[in-house]
């Protein structure tokens, strides 16, 4: 039988594989071209897990929050439209380096944001993604719900913004409560950039970063 | 006519909205008495940082935490029946028996709302209000309003809260006909429920440009959140960015020439 000519130890790497794999099933690499919604709880047990094992994100440690969210949650993110979107027409009348710019300081402030948050991360802490509605199958933009239950206190609900692009399918806006991220940072920005125009905006938000 | 201190007052408040007029050159269409509502913003972050935040944050460090959830959770349980109400005045037949469950559950099983076994058992909260009500039977927010001590809020939700107020006296705190320990019930709801945003509010002072702009776009989006309900994110409802600012496809411009009532 065929079957003969696995040698012991040939078995005994397949388990091992195997059960790797198995170990690894419950955060597998999140796969951008699936469905949106498998996809968002993908990325969000993923980060998940690496938080609730990893004590220097939990006490809020910047340096090491800025590792993981590069490691874990930006190759899904479409972080340049979330700025674009925030800035609005004023996106038009930036340079290349200002929009680069623009993007990195945004993206530490979020940072900031989210460091607070994961400081409330806890073993109970679950992200449960909801079923999708109506013909989000064949859209290219929609929204995935999901709520975020803690031992204490109420369960959030927090629904992510998706776009189907060549590369699959990338995160762009977020909702915590009804409050959508862009929307509430597109008044700030435009009122910045009015008075101290991009530069100046830029400036604010590394300012921020910075104290 | 006696000039009694209520007509000061009315002549006071009357002459900063006028002022509050003249303050800015760019008002935002939801905001047009932004100049005003700095001033109240300012002060009532002053009052805030001088008083409530402290004794917020001495009665968080000596009250164990789980005394501490008790007595929200007595609070939010007993804020619950005026919450069913308003759902049941919006037809929220689901969140009406919701939030009427759970006060029953609450009340019984856990121990007269110390305990939320209901959220425990997958019926969360569902917050509810009279201004949310307004909203649903259609009034439209009106002007943002930041009103002294309270804080956020528009016209229409101000017509809320006087409704929430004169609920409150039949089906809260308001009930209880001694008044010592009314007062004393009235203080703690409201140091508690200060010590419930102390996260929130120390998140604002980290990630905020402008603190005012960001509390205002996040109060108002939740508060137009609330009234659509579970409709809230309908694809109809999200957010339109603007394909004008997206640097991917060309600007779209608004038709000046195009039918009343068609969006571009």
């Amino acid at each position: 039988m065929q079957f003969h000519a696995f040698s012991l130890l040939q078995r005994l790497a397949l388990t091992a594989v195997l059960g790797l794999a198995c170990a690894f099933g419950a955060h597998a690499a999140p796969d951008p071209n699936g469905a949106p919604d498998v996809f968002v709880q993908q990325t969000a047990d993923a980060a998940l897990q690496v938080i609730k094992n990893d004590d220097r994100v939990k006490r809020g440690d910047l340096n090491r929050v800025n590792q993981v969210v590069d490691q874990y949650i930006l190759p899904y993110v479409d972080f340049e439209k979330t700025t674009r979107l925030a800035a609005g027409p004023h996106w038009r009348q930036a340079t290349q380096a200002q929009r680069q710019a623009l993007s990195q300081a945004f993206r530490g402030t979020l940072i900031r944001t989210y460091s607070g948050a994961l400081t409330g991360v806890d073993n109970s802490t679950r992200i449960q993604t909801l079923p999708l509605r109506g013909n989000a199958a064949q859209a290219d933009d929609l929204v995935v719900r999901t709520t975020v239950s803690q031992s204490n206190g109420q369960p959030i609900a927090v629904d992510y913004r998706l776009e189907k692009t060549p590369a699959g399918w990338k995160i762009y806006d977020l909702n915590v409560e009804g409050i959508w991220l862009i929307q509430n940072y597109r008044n700030q920005f435009s009122q910045e950039i009015n008075q101290n125009g991009i530069d100046g905006l830029i400036r604010a938000l590394n300012q921020r970063n910075a104290s | 006519m006696k000039t009694t201190p209520y007509h000061r007052i009315a002549a006071i408040s009357a002459a900063s909205f006028v002022l509050a007029g003249c303050a800015v050159q760019n008002p935002d269409p939801q905001d047009p008495l932004q100049g005003f509502n700095r001033a109240v913003f300012t002060f009532n972050d002053k009052v805030d940082r001088a008083v409530l935040r402290p004794v917020a944050e001495g009665y968080t460090y000596i009250t164990p935490a789980p005394v501490r959830s008790c007595i929200s959770n007595v609070f939010s349980n007993v804020g619950d029946v005026w919450s069913a109400a308003n759902s049941f005045m919006q037809a929220r037949g689901h969140d009406f028996f919701n939030s009427l469950g759970r006060f029953l559950f609450n009340t019984t099983l856990g121990v007269g709302g110390c305990f939320d076994v209901a959220t425990a058992n997958g019926a969360p909260r569902i917050r509810n209000d009279f201004g949310t009500t307004l909203g649903v039977w259609g009034f439209g927010q009106g002007p943002y309003l930041v009103l002294p001590f309270w804080g956020s809020s528009t016209v229409r939700d101000t017509f809320g809260l006087a409704g929430d107020f004169t609920a409150n006296q039949y089906t809260s705190v308001g009930a209880i006909e001694n008044v010592p320990v009314r007062n004393s019930l009235y203080g703690l709801e409201i140091v508690q429920r200060r010590a419930n945003l102390l996260d929130a509010s120390k998140t604002v002072d980290r990630i905020a440009l402008d603190p005012y702009s960001f509390v205002r776009d996040a109060y108002l989006q939740r508060r137009a959140a609330m009234v659509l309900g579970h409709n809230a994110d309908d694809e109809s409802n999200l957010p339109n960015y603007g394909s004008g600012d997206d640097a991917d496809s060309p600007p779209q411009y608004i038709d000046p020439e195009a039918p009343v009532g068609l969006p571009n």
